[in-house]
């Protein structure tokens, strides 16, 4: 695959994380900056203001740090290779504090106080949920990375859209016939008692039966449980497969425990990587792992076979092959959910382009640009892979990828098909008025 | 992507209650310087019903979010909770070193029994003599910090949104308020020179007259400060945006403005002493440092030599400095699963800072009351079993000073790792303060490494340095106590008595401080 188009030419220069985010100063156009004074020179207009609700601080610091990484490096390749129609991309940040009620202040905020033409980038699905309705007051595009069935359950509104990343629903879906296939036909489910983990709870089992697998228990764990043995003699004797998607710090523990328990025998395990993002695979704790499943939305350890997209993107952003920060190995990265980012602010360049936008006045044009829009070839702009989008959902589609821990690293064996993770819709954005 | 035990009953208004002794019987001196439900049935679970319950073991919850958890489990949803570098604490064995913190606080009280009483007071004596320096720079050093706070304000409302990308948030928070106060406490008073107040106010003094028109009432004490501290600790620990460049710049900016102004009605000396409180923490901090400045000589001294002499304090005071350990223990223990366990809110689906304003208001309080009854019930219970005559007062007073080796042992504690990752992104964000693409100390491009702080090692070694700080605090607390309450008691056995109980109040709070660092948390 060739960089024709030059996405990735950076004219070797290293990424400055000033220019493109650190920016907008209030009430000061970028175009000042001298970072951006060779960019202004080959542009006549105002810079197009993409408003970034960024997690900086809050709970979702670690993942909004590389969000913001993977953004500043995508608008600094749409900037090098001459912006959006003609015009640079200016990104504005407001700090939302992984905070619901601060995330529709910052909506509003972002659209009327520094004029951006558009908002993106959230994460966590509370401040996703509490902003659309801001959004869809104001009229302006939402676009979220944020990976929750919401949109396209139809809940939110047609101002928000998610074509950067697949949603948890067909991720379960898309993985359940290999597990079936692969890990056993008996599964144990162990997930944490609350929504995140009722979408795995009620998802999994349909699409496993499909395949011709059946879950055998479903093991809730309540969220603030530091201590999981007392839950493990409630695995039935003949379960095959471990299904385990829990969450936050006592992760490292439960997998110890488990360990424990089993000794060098057990089921197989399947997990979602979202349990440790960001977190060394090779952690002291998590040794009986080795062997294991993941699914991961893009992998975290450079693959022998990767694209030439895949690797540009990877340097671009600054990961290693170990799917750390360049030049800083302990700052692990959240892999498999900030390609997102990246590939989002493409769909959005795509959808501006096909709107011919030109200011707020275009709104809604946008949104039914986006709407129109049905694919994404993989390339440097997806180089997670191909995806479908349905413009009815909002809601983009894409491969999953099982990715087996091995030799302290995650191999990807298996790369499910798009239309794995496919679902019956079950809304329609497109019949709501804009 | 986040519990302290149910408040037991507050002490009653009892003639027997410590509260309504010291009530009676305090000094009106001034302040220093001279100051779940069960886990889910197995196919169970509600989805966008009622909000499960979160509590798992540890008692019902004190109150629920019904709305706020129904918004968010209405819908599916994904969850992010970073398994974040607690999981790797989670995985050591904490549970000796909160033993062995217990243990070594209680070996230093046998052996400081055993030793000569007036064994704290020889040591604090000695000095080595460093070197002779004027304050001739002072005012100068105080114009240029005063102007750099100026220049700091101005980004806040016309720098970068970004909170780690401004210079505002990242100086005050980090910097000043995670570095200087551990610069203070380790070293001496720098506040002394840096403080943007002092220089303006000579220029105003000298064009106004050196006399202050108004006089800030002896009964006040040190309340205008215990105020003002809570106020700011509400808004560090409470408020929802803290970092916010142009919030944080409102509220620094008229917070200088309206402190200077007191400068000028009631005169710098009383306003530094008992309203400005960031001046006053740092100075009792800085009693602590090992720098001492006595004329125009400078000279080394142990921890704590300076407190040798130090008057005991009014009531407003010994508030003043249980504040400051209340609070940041409130904000270790608002983090916990623990603590956001007894309210029903899911720490692995934090609803954020604003939905939780209610609770953190009432936790900031409780925290305080708590402390403060244990205090003084410690010392109370101190005072009686020596049999003293002295008044309870009198000795609260003096002993409060050793809690401040204990606050400032939780603050290397709680802000160790905010300073070694939020402390480079100041050292960038001051290199181009308003975001203009200015380099001006060529550090404006450097790559944060947020590593130094991420994965299982960093997470050993930061858990043994912060529970090192803790054990070292209450150690060091033993010993100061141990050395005032020899001026309280002619008798070495009853001074040692005297401090039992709080002594074992030190211990509790080791244990506590630990048990902060090692529990799970957001």
């Amino acid at each position: 695959m060739t960089d024709r188009k030059g996405f990735f030419d950076l004219s070797g220069q290293r990424l400055n994380r000033r220019t493109a985010l650190k920016g907008l100063a209030a009430g000061a156009g970028l175009a000042a900056a001298p970072g951006f004074v060779r960019y202004a020179q080959a542009q006549s207009s105002e810079p197009i203001r993409i408003g970034f609700q960024a997690h900086r601080t809050g709970i979702g610091a670690a993942y909004g740090r590389w969000y913001e990484r993977t953004t500043n490096a995508a608008v600094k390749a749409i900037n090098a290779a001459g912006g959006i129609n003609g015009r640079q991309v200016e990104i504005v940040v407001e700090d939302d504090g992984t905070d619901a009620a601060r995330g529709a202040e910052v909506v509003a905020k972002l659209t009327n106080q520094h004029k951006c033409d558009i908002v993106y980038g959230t994460l966590f699905s509370n401040v996703v949920i509490a902003s659309a309705p801001t959004a869809g007051e104001l009229k302006v595009p939402y676009y979220v990375v944020s990976e929750g069935y919401h949109v396209a359950s139809g809940k939110l509104n047609r101002w928000c859209l998610q074509p950067g990343i697949t949603d948890v629903r067909a991720q379960v879906t898309a993985v359940a016939p290999w597990i079936a296939a692969n890990a056993g036909k008996k599964v144990t489910m162990v997930f944490p008692d609350y929504a995140f983990g009722y979408d795995h709870r009620d998802y999994l089992p349909p699409a496993l039966e499909k395949a011709g697998g059946q879950v055998v228990a479903k093991i809730a764990i309540p969220p603030t449980e530091s201590s999981f043995t007392k839950y493990f003699p409630q695995i039935p004797a003949g379960t095959e497969a471990i299904y385990h998607v829990m969450v936050g710090p006592a992760v490292l523990t439960f997998v110890k425990e488990l360990g424990d328990f089993y000794g060098s025998s057990g089921p197989k395990l399947f997990g979602f990587i979202d349990s440790l993002e960001a977190v060394d695979i090779n952690s002291p704790g998590l040794e009986y792992l080795d062997g294991s499943h993941f699914w991961e939305g893009s992998p975290r350890y450079a693959q022998a076979n990767d694209s030439e997209a895949e690797k540009a993107y990877r340097a671009a952003v600054g990961i290693d092959d170990n799917g750390a920060a360049v030049g800083d190995p302990k700052d692990v990265s959240t892999a498999a959910h900030m390609f997102g980012c990246w590939e989002t602010l493409y769909v959005i360049k795509k959808a501006m382009e096909d709107a011919s936008y030109k200011g707020p006045q275009d709104r809604a044009k946008l949104v039914e640009a986006t709407e129109a829009l049905t694919e994404f070839a993989e390339g440097p702009e997806h180089p997670q892979g191909k995806k479908v989008f349905n413009g009815k959902i909002h809601q983009v589609f894409g491969s999953q990828n099982i990715s087996k821990l091995e030799g302290g690293k995650l191999n990807v064996v298996h790369k499910t098909a798009i239309e794995d993770g496919m679902y019956e819709p079950e809304a329609d954005y497109t019949t709501q008025p804009l | 992507m986040a519990s302290h035990p149910h408040p037991g009953p507050l002490p009653t208004r009892g003639r027997e209650t410590p509260t309504s002794l010291f009530r009676l019987k305090l000094p009106t001196l001034a302040c220093p310087g001279g100051a779940a439900k069960s886990p889910s049935p197995l196919w169970g679970g509600v989805r966008g019903g009622g909000a499960p319950s979160y509590a798992n073991g540890l008692g019902k919850p004190l109150f629920r979010l019904p709305i706020l958890i129904a918004a968010t489990s209405l819908l599916p949803t994904s969850a992010f909770a970073h398994a974040s570098d607690r999981g790797h604490v989670l995985l050591l064995p904490t549970g000796y070193y909160l033993l062995g913190g217990a243990v070594a606080v209680a070996a230093s009280f046998l052996v400081l029994a055993l030793l000569p009483p007036d064994l704290p007071a020889r040591l604090w004596r000695g000095r080595l003599p460093l070197v002779e320096a004027g304050e001739g720079l002072r005012f100068a050093v105080s114009l240029l910090s005063f102007a750099g706070f100026a220049m700091l304000v101005a980004a806040g409302f016309f720098g970068s949104r970004d909170p780690l990308s401004n210079p505002l948030p990242l100086t005050i928070w980090t910097l000043l308020w995670a570095g200087l106060v551990l610069v203070q406490g380790v070293f001496g008073d720098v506040w002394r020179w840096l403080n943007p107040w002092y220089g303006p106010w000579r220029l105003a003094a000298g064009l106004l007259g050196p006399r202050a028109p108004m006089r800030l009432p002896a009964r006040l004490g040190c309340w205008p400060a215990f105020v003002l501290f809570f106020a700011f600790a509400w808004f560090e620990l409470v408020d929802p945006a803290p970092d916010d460049p142009a919030r944080l710049a409102t509220a620094a900016g008229l917070y200088w403005l309206a402190s200077f102004v007191a400068m000028l009605a009631f005169g710098y000396r009383p306003w530094t002493r008992r309203g400005e409180f960031l001046t006053l923490f740092l100075a009792m901090v800085a009693r602590f440092g090992i720098v001492e400045r006595k004329g125009r000589r400078l000279s080394l001294c142990l921890p704590g030599a300076k407190l040798w002499g130090v008057a005991p304090l009014s009531a407003s005071g010994i508030a003043f400095i249980l504040l400051a350990l209340s609070s940041v223990s409130f904000d270790g223990l608002a983090k916990t699963f623990f603590w956001l366990g007894r309210f029903g809110v899911n720490p692995l689906e934090f609803p954020g800072r604003t939905a939780l304003m209610g609770i953190g208001t009432f936790g900031l309080g409780l925290t305080f009351v708590l402390l403060a009854g244990a205090y003084l019930l410690a010392v109370w219970l101190g005072q009686r079993a020596a049999g003293s005559s002295i008044e309870p007062g009198r000795a609260a007073g003096l002993l409060v000073w050793s809690i401040v080796p204990i606050a400032l042992a939780y603050h290397v504690a709680h802000y160790l790792t905010a300073l070694l990752v939020d402390g480079q992104y100041a050292v960038a964000a001051l290199s181009d303060p308003f975001a203009r693409g200015w380099d001006l100390f060529g550090t404006a491009d450097m790559q944060v490494a947020a590593g130094v702080a991420a994965g299982a090692q960093s997470a050993w070694w930061l858990w043994n340095v912060e529970a090192g700080a803790i054990v070292l605090g209450h150690m060091l607390a033993v010993f100061v106590a141990h050395g005032l309450a020899d001026r309280l008691h002619a008798d070495a056995g009853r001074a040692a008595l005297s401090q039992l109980p709080l002594t074992l109040l030190m211990i509790a709070y080791t244990v506590f401080g630990l048990w902060l660092l090692s529990t799970p948390a957001v």
